[in-house]
């Protein structure tokens, strides 16, 4: 990390404080309104919230105007998600410096899903920067003041970013090679995709060694077994674990509407209890907690490491 | 070689649609090797738009003789000025780029415009064979593979990463976005891992230059080559005698 600080978050993790950030996802619609009620649940819980670009490459409310919006009318600090698959190098500047104009303090630099698993396949995808240059781009814009040409950025934006690692890579030699990468050109933080296994984010850390950026540990307590079942099938290296899933089906049978909820929710405690204690003795700085849609959870949760 | 498989009959034939007559011209280059141009091609091309009620003639080139090289297929197409001049539409089975420059020659030099319709769709710059064939360069004017352990960041990943591998790695290494292709950049790593460049992999490599493939490209060479029966005729006693490659059955 470098030495300024301009978020509450990228502050917290300088002082050592364990941080914990949730997230937030804008979807189809012309509105904002359901992450906005999110955000306020989350306000006092988490210290910032991500909020997703395009997240499986479904064509959603820019995370840009999103992450404005929220931040806006919540005070909630976002951590705005920018994804190289949509956006060649000219887009992607004018956005990092629109976030800057917008008053937002973190960008989480991603590659993206590749389009054609969302739901505009046809689209052409870009990727014109990959997450490590985007990174790259983003620290010469803040710190240099000059855009990939070397062009001259007046008053340029003051914020942090980050990039994603995943634990789970099928590869992880490759992966983690990759994340030293990144870190090299100046990721400030990094938080990791969902991990559910304690020795899939044991290894990682092993693997990886002593680095000097906080890293947060990704995790998904789902709030219904179609979230968790829709993760497992969907997402990019990432396998839900199949005792979980099954526990998380079983709770579909509950009629009664309040019990259902308390059985997912004991559901998850049980599982995420015993992950969390071990995530104490990592050097995890902090966790992700991508319980989308569902803040009542956090709390709970937060209780273990706390 | 230009990899190709022919479009679907019904799109061709919405393209042929009020075109009774018409000239169905093969290729002698790529789209003889994938069977999307060669003799047999043209042939059963002929035979289904003849079933279709259509007046056919057929161009047929031979083995080496490409659609896109116009100092070879010009030959075949002045020999049938009238059969053109006199014909609704030319199917022309090879790639796009042979459909482009057969419509180029027919319409300035010998002032004929005509429909040239395309047959075949264009799958990529593809390496290999005999039988598995693979893209492998999209031509970008600014190759990359000395970086990349020579693999082609730009085609061999999925999504053209200068930087990878990305976090959607599949189980025994492969593609995020189509499991039955190998992850490019953990192939990166390894082969880098046993030239000893880990070091490499771990350095940014800069974003593409893609200012190098304004497109259209234009090229010119200062000496046309020149056809070398002798060396074509050696090269083939090698191919007969030579030791045989370990082929991919
Ligand atoms: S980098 Fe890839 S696409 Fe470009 S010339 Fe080299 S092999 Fe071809
Ligand atoms: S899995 Fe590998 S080849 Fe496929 S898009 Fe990701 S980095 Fe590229």
């Amino acid at each position: 990390m470098g030495d300024e600080v301009y978020s509450q978050m990228v502050k917290e993790l300088k002082d050592g404080k364990y941080v914990f950030t949730g997230e937030l996802e804008p979807e189809k619609a012309g509105d904002v309104n359901e992450p906005i009620e999110m955000a306020r649940e989350l306000v006092g819980l988490v210290t910032a919230c991500n909020v997703t670009d395009n997240p499986q490459s479904m064509a959603y409310v820019s995370s840009l105007a999103a992450s404005y919006q929220i931040q806006k009318e919540t005070g909630m600090e976002c951590v705005y998600q920018l994804r190289c698959a949509d956006r060649n190098r000219m887009a992607l500047l004018s956005d990092v410096l629109g976030a800057g104009v917008l008053g937002l303090k973190n960008i989480l630099a991603l590659a993206g899903d590749h389009v054609s698993l969302g739901d505009t396949p046809d689209a052409k995808p870009v990727f014109d920067l990959d997450s490590t240059t985007l990174i790259a781009m983003i620290r010469k814009v803040v710190d240099e003041g000059k855009d990939l040409g070397g062009n001259e950025i007046h008053n340029p934006p003051k914020l942090h970013v980050g990039g994603a690692a995943a634990p789970g890579a099928a590869y992880l030699q490759a992966e983690v090679a990759k994340v030293k990468r990144k870190i090299n050109v100046g990721a400030e933080y990094l938080q990791t995709q969902v991990v559910y296994y304690t020795d899939v984010l044991d290894k990682f850390f092993n693997e990886l060694g002593k680095v000097d950026v906080p890293i947060l540990v990704g995790i998904f307590p789902a709030r219904t077994f179609g979230q968790a079942d829709f993760f497992d099938k969907n997402v990019a290296g990432v396998d839900v674990p199949p005792a979980y899933l099954e526990n998380m089906k079983a709770t579909k049978a509950i009629k009664d509407k309040e019990k259902k909820k308390e059985e997912v929710d004991r559901v998850n405690i049980e599982f995420f209890t015993g992950f969390l204690e071990h995530l104490k003795g990592t050097p995890a700085a902090g966790c992700h907690m991508m319980a989308v849609g569902y803040p009542r959870i956090i709390a709970p949760l937060k209780k273990v490491i706390e | 070689m230009i990899a190709q498989e022919q479009k679907p009959m019904e799109e061709i034939l919405g393209y042929l649609e009020g075109k009774q007559k018409v000239v169905v011209m093969g290729c002698g280059g790529c789209a003889t090797f994938y069977h999307t141009g060669d003799k047999k091609a043209v042939g059963e091309m002929a035979e289904k738009l003849r079933k279709e009620g259509k007046d056919v003639f057929k161009i047929v080139l031979p083995f080496s003789f490409q659609a896109c090289d116009i100092e070879k297929s010009g030959v075949w197409l002045e020999k049938n000025r009238e059969e053109l001049e006199n014909r609704d539409a030319v199917l022309l089975m090879s790639c796009g780029d042979g459909v482009q420059v057969v419509t180029e020659y027919t319409d300035e030099k010998m002032s004929i415009t005509k429909p040239i319709i395309p047959a075949n769709d264009a799958l990529g710059l593809v390496g290999g064979g005999p039988k598995k064939f693979k893209e492998t360069c999209l031509s970008c004017g600014m190759c990359e593979l000395g970086k990349t352990a020579g693999i082609c960041p730009l085609t061999s990943c999925g999504k053209g990463l200068m930087n990878g591998p990305c976090g959607g790695v599949r189980v025994d290494d492969k593609c995020e976005i189509d499991e039955e292709k190998d992850c490019a950049w953990v192939k990166i790593y390894k082969r880098m891992e046993k030239l000893g460049e880990l070091d490499k992999f771990i350095e940014m490599r800069d974003p593409h230059e893609w200012s190098k493939a304004k497109r259209p490209r234009l090229f010119e060479i200062e000496e046309p080559v020149g056809m070398d029966m002798i060396g074509a005729g050696l090269g083939m006693l090698t191919y007969k005698l030579g030791p045989k490659p370990k082929l991919e059955e």
